[in-house]
């Protein structure tokens, strides 16, 4: 299993992943498209805001896609680098871009599968590049926290949650 | 390390609760959720069984505000306790910032507390983890029963990282926040130095 690295998005990537989602939304036909991290949190959907409970998606897809490559280790299968969910009026499409990303599909019953699995895989060519730097670059985030961020999110810890429990 | 996104201006930091089946690690993160802010929180997901023994995990954002201008999160899971759920464990410990590490206080659950701390070291080894290196927090949870061992005594069996230990009674809140106050700190102090 891959060791455990962190992610560091810069302005530039997001500009660029944001013009690759906003083009395989479109061509796609599909609802919306979303960036998650394998660990289970958001990056960026497309069209912004679309989708109202990111968080639980990201959470939840990326635990059924984890789950999906264990299933495949059981049966001896090196592995499943796709998951879809098929619904009445709507369905997912999860795959994998990088050790640490993946890319979320959602279309309705007016758009073929054949369509966005084919737009889907001609996106990642374009994804995969683009995120290399920002894995490789994760360990240089004490621009990002420092000393003063620790300080004052230390004061907004204390703040937020209550001192009395019972 | 935690998920970083500059173009968003967000931070993303993802806390585990670990500990053996009926431990209380469900009961931490529902009292958070009933006492917190609501506007701090997001959803509470929990993957459950018919018995409401946690299947795969529950998962609670929330959210911290802005600091220094940066959208600032965190990501509370828990794992299923119960031994047969391994898989699962190893699943929800991907991309971990954080542990809080529940311990069952009573005499007869020594061997379970002792089997979920060695098979969190197994879980982390094989994902390339070191304990010692993520935030880490013990919670001796259930101090309110009767026949409980002490605090030095679970510390000297489960502490090997030195990490700080917290006193609670989930069901009652009491130690609750306390532990997560804690673990949301030193997560950010552990990422400082990464």
């Amino acid at each position: 299993m891959a060791r455990r690295r962190g992610l560091i998005i810069s302005d530039e990537q997001m500009r660029l992943v944001d013009g690759v989602l906003a083009k395989l939304q479109r061509v796609s036909g599909s609802k919306f498209v979303a960036l998650v991290s394998t660990s289970g949190q958001p990056i960026t959907t497309s069209p912004p805001g679309v989708q109202s409970d990111t968080l639980s998606l990201a959470a939840l897809a990326a635990g059924s896609f984890a789950a999906t490559r264990q299933l495949a280790e059981v049966l001896n299968e090196r592995e499943f680098t796709l998951l879809f969910h098929e619904g009445k009026e709507s369905n997912l499409h999860v795959v994998q871009v990088t050790d640490q990303i993946l890319l979320l599909i959602a279309f309705g019953r007016e758009t073929q599968v054949g369509r966005v699995r084919l737009y889907t895989s001609r996106a990642l060519e374009v994804l995969k590049p683009i995120f290399e730097p920002a894995e490789d670059n994760a360990g240089n985030n004490d621009m990002v926290i420092d000393r003063e961020y620790s300080r004052e999110a230390g004061a907004a810890i204390d703040g937020l949650f209550p001192e009395r429990t019972d | 390390m935690a998920l970083i996104n500059l173009a968003a201006r967000e931070i993303n930091y993802k806390i585990v609760y670990y500990g053996c089946g009926l431990c209380g690690k469900t009961t931490n993160i529902q009292h958070i959720h009933r006492r917190v802010n609501p506007a701090a929180r997001g959803r509470l997901v929990s993957i459950a069984t018919e018995e409401e023994r946690t299947l795969y995990f529950d998962f609670l954002p929330l959210s911290l505000g802005a600091v220094k201008g940066l959208r600032t999160r965190f990501h509370l899971y828990t794992v299923p306790g119960q031994s047969f759920y391994n898989a699962s464990r190893k699943l929800v410990l991907q991309g971990v910032d954080g542990i809080v590490f529940v311990v069952d206080s009573q005499v007869s659950r020594l061997d379970e507390n002792v089997d979920s701390y060695l098979n969190l070291w197994d879980n982390l080894a094989s994902q390339g983890e070191d304990l010692s290196k993520l935030g880490v927090i013990l919670q001796m949870n259930k101090r309110d029963l009767g026949s409980i061992f002490s605090v030095s005594d679970l510390s000297e069996l489960l502490n090997h990282t030195d990490s700080p230990v917290v006193e609670a009674c989930a069901l009652t809140g009491v130690g609750v926040f306390e532990t997560l106050k804690t673990a949301c700190k030193q997560v950010i102090a552990k990422s400082a130095h990464s």
